[in-house]
């Protein structure tokens, strides 16, 4: 198992250096049209002066692999560059959104998987049921329902509405208020973010449940005498969740690199929204720095899940012994 | 049931609870702090301070040494309780108040303006991007270039007495001193931490940071007691950041936000809800909507160099044929005013249609156009119509397209990222784009100065007139104030006489303002006069 963890992340690197070079390439002059230094001094004309020192800042007078090679070097040191547009380091930028997008990333997916799952099983196990025709409907309306629409409404319902009507309330966007504890501030933002992902969970957890509950061993195990608890718990779920876990880990590594949507509706200040701004205003320092802070949580989070089959199936075991 | 899934209902049902009880944890907010809302800022400290947002917060925590009245744009004494510049306006001496303290105690000497001032000028070592905004002073290039240590013209004569000696006349020094990015700055605050000082500057304004600055939450300050001044009325001001102005209306409808940009397709909505403001600055109960000019210009700028621009004809029809009303109020829905100058309104001085082609008239266009030599634009090849694309201008130069279409002249779009756009107007290569123009200053001079001075590098028209250049260069001398308006009046009529760039619209605020306050500015310099500002107390 050692091994394998350490040989995947040893292939973070190849991995690194292409993302790296690509966002290097596409940034270079003669790809990208416009002078950097007027990207980052704006519209007004400036001092010859300032020109050359934001040239030299940004090492700009460099050739590209030059440049490259200044980046590499500042990464390694845990450097990201500084900002074109925001005279501050792109690492402290993250560092104050980041934590904001793993909470938000966080609390969806519990909302997920508890809903998800859930619904999903009793789906399964009372098909044709009310319920299951309710699961069934509602997460088809969800899925196709656009996600800022739905932010849009539950901010009107919940914030707007709900006080007027004099009903309890809640906080319409932010991380914090005065008015609210800082909790109530992320249940909208992290619902509307995990509505679709549910609703998608939901499903898988539906079909593979209904496909192992017609298994062979299934019925061995209700002909052993096993109570149906035992039969779902100890032998359908752990097998139908595989699927499941592979679809919520990459949902979870998605949204490690932002919700640009549910985001800017709620105002959330997270790397997803400020990776989108980077893009708008050209910063390249920005956008190259929230790619790789996303490329690595993707990266381990895949690991993560990976590991994490070994536990839920015997059969899939790490490392270079079976054959 | 097992235990399992006893676990999963259980917490199905905290989560349940959890949504129920933040409903219940809606309760009446802090009566006395207004929540402003702004965008996230790039920098609040004023070494660098330059944006909208960021220039407010500087205004709220510093001080400079005058300041612009919230209405009228016109000087008025803020750390300088008087002064004067010599005969020909190259000198000058202010003479600071005492009693003016930094948020830390200590008094606000004169020393602190040369140690601020001189901090943006270090180039080298801020990397500030204002420091023009001081080259007017005495070795303020040099300084900027590394070449000096220090600005030969900035003086400290004693404690309270700070004299400025300029590189050339200029009469209008004194509005550029009011910036508020040019306030004093206390050294011993820099020194200790510079990176903590950029994220909770220490000021001397009538408010102080209560905490750092928290990136895409909020900047938070509260009254400052030991202000010079009157003391504010309020307790403290949240500078509220958004990321989207749709979000931050919804906050303002749900009560929980003071001040704020109107969404564009609800300006009409919000008039009927709030009421407009009669001047457009000012908010009142019932007239909350802002819709006040703001001080800058949208043009279009055309390339005086070129074999056909060259000529004012051409230009002058080029100008005439643009339906600035139908542009205000189709593709800005309003929230522009059609400009009838290059100078917009709110700058002292200003005139409604002083540049004579800055109006809407087919017939005088096609007049002019076949006096230029193309009659019903025959001989007249197809202009290049440039512009910066991802910013949302393709309706405006639909519009203008076609508008010149009608009088017979034929363009085509040159669309192009905003960088290589301003590589194209710096290098001449042009000939009809889009331009914006935002003053730093309510004086005519920042907008004609640079603008249309032929040695301006700013001047992207490339218009040359020795005899403008040499009366722009006068009226910067001219000591009496109102006689130096009618000059540049007389110069800005000369140019627009020659129509060599045509103002499209002005812009204008579209902001509201809750029920609950009181006494509130939004000035054409888009600055807020916090510190006047109270709110009724019967609101909940």
């Amino acid at each position: 198992m050692l091994a394998y963890v350490v040989r995947r992340v040893l292939q973070f690197i190849p991995v690194f250096l292409g993302v790296t070079l690509l966002l290097f390439v596409l940034r270079a002059p003669g790809v990208l049209p416009g002078d950097p230094v007027r990207l980052i001094t704006g519209e007004r004309a400036i001092s010859p002066e300032l020109y050359q020192q934001v040239v030299e800042k940004h090492h700009l007078d460099r050739p590209l692999y030059v440049q490259y090679g200044y980046y590499l070097q500042g990464l390694l040191q845990g450097d990201l560059g500084t900002s074109f547009q925001r005279d501050m380091p792109v690492r402290d930028i993250f560092a104050a959104k980041f934590p904001n997008t793993v909470r938000l990333a966080l609390a969806a997916i519990v909302i997920e998987i508890i809903i998800g799952i859930g619904a999903g099983m009793v789906s399964a196990l009372k098909r044709y049921s009310f319920l299951d025709v309710f699961v069934t409907l509602s997460t088809s309306i969800l899925v196709s329902v656009p996600v800022f629409w739905l932010g849009m409404v539950m901010q009107v319902l919940f914030g707007i509405k709900f006080k007027e009507w004099g009903l309890p309330f809640m906080p319409i966007s932010g991380m914090s208020s005065a008015q609210f504890p800082d909790w109530a501030h992320i249940i909208l933002p992290a619902i509307t973010l995990a509505s679709v992902s549910t609703a998608y969970t939901a499903r898988i957890m539906r079909s593979q449940l209904l496909e192992v509950m017609g298994q062979d061993y299934i019925r061995t195990a209700r002909a052993k005498g096993l109570s149906s608890n035992a039969v779902v718990w100890r032998h359908a779920f752990k097998n139908a969740l595989i699927p499941v876990v592979t679809f919520i880990g990459i949902d979870l590594g998605a949204m490690m690199g932002g919700a640009i949507l549910t985001e800017t509706i709620f105002n959330w200040p997270g790397v997803g929204y400020e990776i989108f701004l980077a893009i708008g205003q050209r910063d390249w320092p920005i956008v190259m720095g929230g790619v790789i802070i996303i490329v690595f949580a993707v990266m381990i989070i895949n690991l993560i899940v990976d590991i994490s089959y070994a536990f839920l199936d015997p059969r899939i075991r790490y490392g270079g012994e079976v054959r | 049931m097992s235990g399992r899934s006893r676990t999963a209902l259980v917490l199905l049902l905290v989560l349940g609870l959890v949504v129920l009880v933040a409903g219940a944890g809606g309760c009446a907010r802090d009566v006395d702090t207004f929540v402003f809302y702004i965008n996230e800022p790039y920098v609040i400290d004023p070494v660098n301070a330059q944006e909208e947002m960021g220039i407010n917060v500087v205004n709220a925590v510093f001080d400079g040494l005058l300041d612009f009245d919230p209405k009228t744009s016109e000087l008025i004494p803020a750390v300088a309780e008087s002064w004067e510049p010599n005969a020909d306006a190259t000198v000058w001496t202010f003479n600071l108040r005492e009693g003016a303290k930094f948020h830390n105690g200590r008094d606000v000497t004169a020393e602190d303006f040369k140690y601020a001032w001189e901090r943006i000028l270090n180039v080298p070592e801020s990397g500030s991007e204002i420091a023009y905004h001081l080259d007017p002073i005495l070795g303020a290039v040099e300084m900027q270039s590394g070449e000096a240590a220090e600005a030969e013209g900035i003086r400290v004569v004693d404690d309270l007495t700070l004299e400025v000696t300029l590189a050339y006349p200029f009469a209008d020094f004194e509005y550029v001193v009011a910036h508020p990015s040019l306030a004093p700055v206390p050294r011993e605050e820099v020194e200790a931490d510079p990176d903590a000082y950029a994220m909770m500057p220490v000021g001397n304004g009538p408010f102080m940071m209560s905490e750092p600055w928290a990136p895409g939450q909020y900047i938070r300050v509260e009254r400052f007691d030991d202000y010079w001044g009157e003391p504010a009325l309020l307790d403290a001001v949240e500078f509220k950041i958004f990321s989207d102005e749709e979000t931050a209306y919804l906050e303002f409808r749900a009560g929980n936000v003071d001040f704020t940009t109107i969404p564009s397709g609800q300006i009409q909505s919000a008039i009927d809800e709030y009421g407009e403001s009669s001047d457009g600055w000012e908010a009142a109960p019932g007239s909350q909507v802002l819709l006040g000019g703001e001080l800058s210009t949208l043009y279009v700028v055309m390339n005086n160099e070129d074999e056909h621009l060259s000529n004012a004809d051409l230009r002058r029809a080029i100008s005439l044929a643009i339906d600035r009303e139908t542009i205000a109020q189709t593709v800005y829905e309003g929230t522009r005013t059609p400009a009838t100058n290059i100078v917009p309104e709110g700058i002292i001085g200003w005139e409604d249609g002083a540049w004579e082609y800055s109006r809407y008239d087919v017939p005088e266009a096609e007049r002019l156009l076949a006096e230029a030599g193309y009659p019903g634009g025959e001989g007249l090849p197809t202009l290049q119509l440039a512009y910066n694309t991802g910013d949302g201008h393709e309706p405006l130069m639909q519009l203008i397209q076609q508008n010149l279409r009608d009088i017979g002249i034929e363009t085509e779009f040159d669309p192009m990222e905003f960088a290589q756009l301003l590589d194209v107007y710096y290098e001449g290569a042009h000939q009809l784009g889009r331009l914006g123009w935002v003053v730093d200053y309510p004086i005519m001079d920042n907008f004609l100065y640079p603008l249309f001075l032929s040695t301006s590098a700013d001047n992207l028209a490339f218009y040359d007139d020795p005899e403008v250049d040499e009366a722009l260069v006068a009226a910067r001398q001219i000591a009496e104030e109102d006689e130096r308006v009618r000059a540049y009046q007389e110069i800005a009529r000369t140019i627009g006489d020659d129509a060599p760039v045509v103002p499209v619209v002005m812009y204008r605020h579209r902001h509201v303002v809750s029920e609950r306050v009181r006494g509130f500015v939004y000035s054409p310099m888009i600055l807020a006069n916090l510190h006047e500002v109270w709110l009724a107390d019967d609101e909940e």
